[in-house]
């Protein structure tokens, strides 16, 4: 009957709304106000001791200008991401794979494996600093002596490294947490067919990781284009702006520079919003075709 | 008859003899990466043990010589420490419990019920997350404090706040912490690739979508409810930035700002940093250990609980 | 639900324990001046009148013992003047954030550390109070403190800060290799030619595991300047237009400066495998390093079998020179409390406050009074620090642009160091650099 499907489609928005009603409005008051407040500072002059000025395009002028940001923080953004994040989410998602095939110290081994993500990102950028020091741990083993962090060819890498390395452990958590809704039965089945571990691993692991896999990848790409603490703690950008990356040019006019720059720094973050953006839509339409999850 | 019989065994063998290997190999790639996995922490917790003076003289695999001065120098420094701790504590479990919470509604709202503008608002939490940080402190920080507005928006008869006026308050820390755009993503697509036919039962045996919720989705979700519960509580603890800006009186700080402390303006001794970050890490790893026992194949996947 | 009650329990019950360990033992690595923990153990009854202004007071945290020392100097200060309560607000992070994201949200202190090399920035925007009146009012004169130093925070003749403060360059030798070549010890009449000559004698590379170097050339603008001023040159015009660094004479010391490492008789701290040339002086692989008295404090603590003296930095052709590092106290202009936030920067830059804090071997005082005071008679090597700021003394500030100017000379110095690029076309790429940020 018409009025009872209207009720109830009145009674599920309804529902819905409340249930998303505590995150709405903290997302509301804390994010999109500020993002707007943001999205408004990138049309001004603002050095942060007096009120803004506006200046319309001005500051998006100036950065499509600056040399610092076509010739380093832009390419090393991007260079950035197409490492890491094939890396990290391939390497993530084996390592969950492994954790749930119950092997023997099952427990034991995921407390390691996740141990690189445990340390917050600014005390593993000051142990790292010591492991790579010219004569830290990294070198006496591997007998090398090379200048990791101050070396403009290497410094790069170095961070690239670490944060794999640091993030592996999160994401394998996610990606296992995933695979505990995958049914068992359906991994019996396809071994009674003759699937081997492999073919596991790519016939029914991944589509019905899909929507995780995309999760894992979104949030990779975002994190990626974001990375900033590592280079904050290690590197400063340097050297010779070998690391320095979109969000640390942004904190540099911001905050870091004699003159500052908050203005600019503001339309330089919403270019990036507006990068990150253009690339999370080209990754959604490879992994997800037209949808946005595969559902069962 | 036995010659094709010895050619499958022989046949047989060799794939026994390659799915050996293949397990071995497999076996020595997962210590290999246990052993990078160990290796940083280990070797803080080993320098952390040794003197000043020794921060980079070998051995490296044992801490000697050996001495507790470095975590004398961090507990008996300053007597705020216990309140630190206390403080982290706090403000770490108070923000994992409603973050979690508030996430998994929404992300179920998302995952599974229609209401109107509701792609909206989704791309606009995945557009919120694309913003860099730095330019949106200072906004959060007018609003959690002051107020956008100096003195409030005059509406005659008095004076509509625009900020909380938390500041130097752990609720600062705490109030937009409780939800984000982060863990409802996830949930969202967690709650996506769970089985309906449970939920469907439920419906159709008259629970409705609160019933439903507390009743049969969130028991079923534990596994993912942990994993957002463990990364919340790990984000909110080692979370610096914003608590740096917002708590003022040493009193209130939490402990990563407080071990911040221990940088010198000019040089750090890192012996003691070390000692500092092991302060750090422990609690995560502990709760970490614990929680994980809970990672377990939910109900619907098998039909009965395996570990 | 009741394991993670348990948890909690566990958590608290660990928090506890520890603090309990931590309050029975007294700390015992870093050796405190016995004059400041005498003063926090007399404990006077004050009667409190009604009427407290309270008023906030920032910094960066420094070492445990400076803080400690600071606290115990407002402690005196509450004592004597129990109307004014003095909260005191360390910034343990990125400092220059937290203080420009208070004042953008008028949440600043009112009392906070502004540092030389941005502090234009704030004075020019008016975010900090002019302080000559309220010095009137007690009696306190420009003339009491070191002039490169009062002048250093003056703006358009009105002063803005009072310095806390400073630090400048010496020349740190090590006594044991100069014994070793048969050298005499350094003295302040040295030139750049008898700093050549002893770098050269005292390289010794004969052990491929443990090089020593006789001088060290980090390439780090804050050092290298000193070079430029000792050739009689400039890094910026007078009045921070330009930018003089692709001049003769700040080309020619570029040139004395990297020639040590091209003859190598001297060395990067990473050639060596150190962050810092400090580390290395006290490990002994570097006879000379021009150091901050920031590396006494250091030496003790981390190499306290290193022999050293410290005499002022060699004079150049165009004369002596030196850096001043300084950081002074500023009010904010927007404070509810002038005349207290004053009371307490007065105190705190007080002949006595500023007499406690040389004798304690963080700081060098910013007062003229104490030139003479027997701290420095019997500490030559702070003494040389100390008198640096009368020889050919710049601030450490380069204008409104002056964290590119800084970039632009470490980047020239690493480029000239790591890939070989000739000087005077380093030197011009930086001053080029440096003016497309001036326009």
């Amino acid at each position: 009957m018409r009025s009872r499907t209207d009720r109830r489609k009145v009674v599920e928005a309804l529902n819905g709304y409340l249930f998303i009603s505590p995150w709405l409005i903290i997302f509301i008051i804390f994010s999109l106000i500020s993002l707007g407040y943001a999205v408004y500072l990138s049309f001004t002059e603002y050095n942060l001791l007096r009120p803004p000025r506006w200046w319309g395009l001005e500051g998006y002028q100036r950065v499509l200008e600056d040399e610092l940001f076509l010739a380093k923080a832009l390419p090393n953004t991007f260079k950035y991401v197409l490492i890491v994040v094939p890396i990290q989410t391939f390497l993530s998602l084996v390592l969950a794979f492994a954790m749930d095939q119950n092997l023997r110290f099952q427990r034991f081994f995921r407390t390691i494996f996740y141990l690189p993500s445990v340390t917050s990102s600014v005390v593993i950028s000051l142990i790292f600093i010591w492991i790579f020091a010219p004569q830290g741990i990294f070198n006496q083993i591997t007998g090398l002596t090379v200048n990791w962090l101050d070396d403009p060819r290497t410094a790069f890498y170095v961070i690239m490294g670490m944060n794999i390395f640091t993030t592996s452990g999160t994401l394998m958590l996610i990606f296992l947490a995933g695979l505990q809704d995958i049914p068992l039965a359906v991994y019996e089945a396809a071994e009674i067919d003759g699937a081997n571990g492999i073919q596991k691993f790519f016939y029914i692991t991944i589509p019905m990781l899909r929507p995780v896999i995309f999760f894992v990848v979104t949030v990779g790409v975002i994190g990626c284009f974001q990375v900033f603490d590592q280079i904050y703690v290690m590197t400063a950008g340097g050297p010779l702006d070998s690391t320095t990356t979109i969000t640390y040019l942004i904190y540099k006019w911001a905050f870091r520079d004699t003159r500052i720059q908050m203005g600019q720094a503001s339309a330089l973050a919403v270019i990036l919003t507006l990068i990150i953006l253009a690339v999370t839509l080209l990754q959604r339409k490879v992994i997800e075709g037209s949808g946005s999850g595969a559902e069962r | 008859m036995a010659v094709t019989t010895q050619t499958q065994t022989r046949v047989y063998e060799q794939t026994v003899f390659f799915d050996r290997l293949r397990k071995y190999l497999f076996f020595a790639m997962l210590a290999f990466w246990a052993v990078l996995s160990v290796a940083p922490l280990y070797f803080t917790l080993v320098f952390s043990f040794k003197p000043v003076a020794d921060i980079y003289t070998p051995p490296i695999w044992a801490p000697i010589p050996f001495t507790l001065e470095n975590y004398q120098t961090i507990l008996g420094t300053f007597q705020l420490f216990p309140r630190w701790v206390w403080n982290s504590v706090f403000i770490s479990v108070i923000i994992t419990i409603f973050r979690v919470l508030f996430c998994a509604m929404a992300g179920y709202a998302f995952a599974r019920i229609e209401f109107p503008l509701k792609n909206f608002w989704f791309n606009l939490l995945l557009i919120s997350m694309m913003m860099p940080g730095v330019v949106t402190l200072i906004p959060s920080f007018l609003i959690i404090g002051p107020g956008l507005i100096r003195g409030g928006i005059d509406l005659g008869m008095f004076k509509l706040p625009t900020g909380f006026g938390l500041i130097d308050n752990p609720w600062g820390v705490i109030l937009p912490g409780m939800a984000d755009a982060f863990g409802v993503f996830m949930m969202t697509q967690f709650y996506k690739s769970f089985p309906k036919e449970l939920e469907e039962a439920a419906m159709m045996d008259g629970s409705g979508r609160w019933g439903t919720f507390f009743r049969i989705v969130l028991p079923i979700s534990q596994t993912q409810l942990i994993t957002l519960a463990l990364l919340t509580f790990q984000g909110a603890w080692n979370n610096f930035m914003w608590p740096l800006l917002v708590l003022r009186s040493p009193e209130q700080f939490t402990l990563p700002i407080g071990l911040q402390w221990f940088r010198g303006e000019y040089y750090t001794l890192y012996s003691v940093i070390l000692a500092g970050s092991i302060f750090n890490t422990l609690p995560i790893l502990i709760i970490f250990f614990v929680f994980q026992q809970y990672f377990v194949r939910s109900i619907a996947a098998t039909g009965s609980k395996e570990g | 639900m009741n394991r993670l009650i348990k948890l909690l329990l566990v958590l608290t019950v660990l928090a506890l324990g520890l603090s309990a360990c931590g309050q029975t033992t007294t700390q015992q690595t870093q050796p405190t001046p016995q004059t400041v923990r005498e003063t926090v153990t007399v404990r006077e009854t004050v009667v409190v009148p009604a009427e407290k202004v309270t008023v906030r007071l920032s910094g960066w945290a420094s070492s445990p013992a400076e803080t400690a020392l600071l606290e115990s100097l407002l402690y005196k200060f509450s004592v004597e003047n129990p109307d004014i309560l003095v909260k005191y607000e360390p910034i343990t992070g990125d400092y220059k954030q937290v203080l420009l994201t208070s004042i953008a949200s008028g949440t600043e202190p009112d009392i906070f550390y502004v540092d030389i090399f941005w502090w234009l920035e704030l004075a020019a925007n008016d975010a900090l109070l002019p302080l000559d009146d309220l010095m009137a009012t007690s009696g306190v004169s420009r003339d009491d403190f070191i002039p490169a130093l009062i002048d250093a925070f003056t703006y358009k003749g009105k002063t803005y800060g009072i310095p806390k403060d400073f630090n400048t360059l010496g020349m740190f030798y090590n006594k044991a290799l100069f014994d070793k070549a048969g050298l005499a010890y350094p003295t302040d009449d040295w030139t750049w030619d008898d700093l050549r000559a002893a770098a050269e004698k005292l390289t010794d590379l004969s052990d491929p595991n443990r090089p020593v170097y006789g001088f060290c050339t980090p390439p780090d603008p804050g050092r290298f300047p000193v070079f430029v001023f000792q050739n009689g040159g400039m890094v910026m015009k007078d009045d921070y237009s330009d930018t003089m660094l692709d001049n003769e004479a700040a080309v020619k010391a570029a040139e004395f400066y990297t020639s040590f490492r091209t003859a190598q008789i001297g060395a990067l701290p990473s050639d060596l495998g150190e962050g810092w040339q400090g580390t290395l002086f006290g490990k002994g692989q570097c006879a000379m390093v021009y150091e901050g008295g920031w590396l006494i404090p250091y030496l003790r603590d981390q190499f306290p079998n290193t022999q050293y003296g410290v005499v002022m930095p060699p004079a150049g052709p165009g004369g002596e020179g030196n850096l001043i590092f300084t950081v002074a106290w500023g009010i904010s202009a927007n404070t509810k409390n002038p005349d207290a936030a004053w009371k307490v920067v007065n105190f705190l830059t007080s002949e006595a406050s500023q007499k406690t804090v040389l004798e304690s071997g963080f700081a060098l005082p910013s007062r003229k009074s104490l030139q003479n005071s027997d701290y420095l008679k019997n500490n030559p090597n702070s003494a040389a620090i100390f008198n640096g700021s009368f020889f050919g003394a710049h601030p450490f500030f380069w204008g409104t642009v002056g964290s590119d100017v800084n970039d632009q000379m470490a980047k020239a110095l690493e480029r000239i160091f790591k890939e070989n690029q000739p000087v005077p076309d380093a030197m011009k790429q930086a001053a080029d650099s440096i003016r497309k940020a001036l326009r």
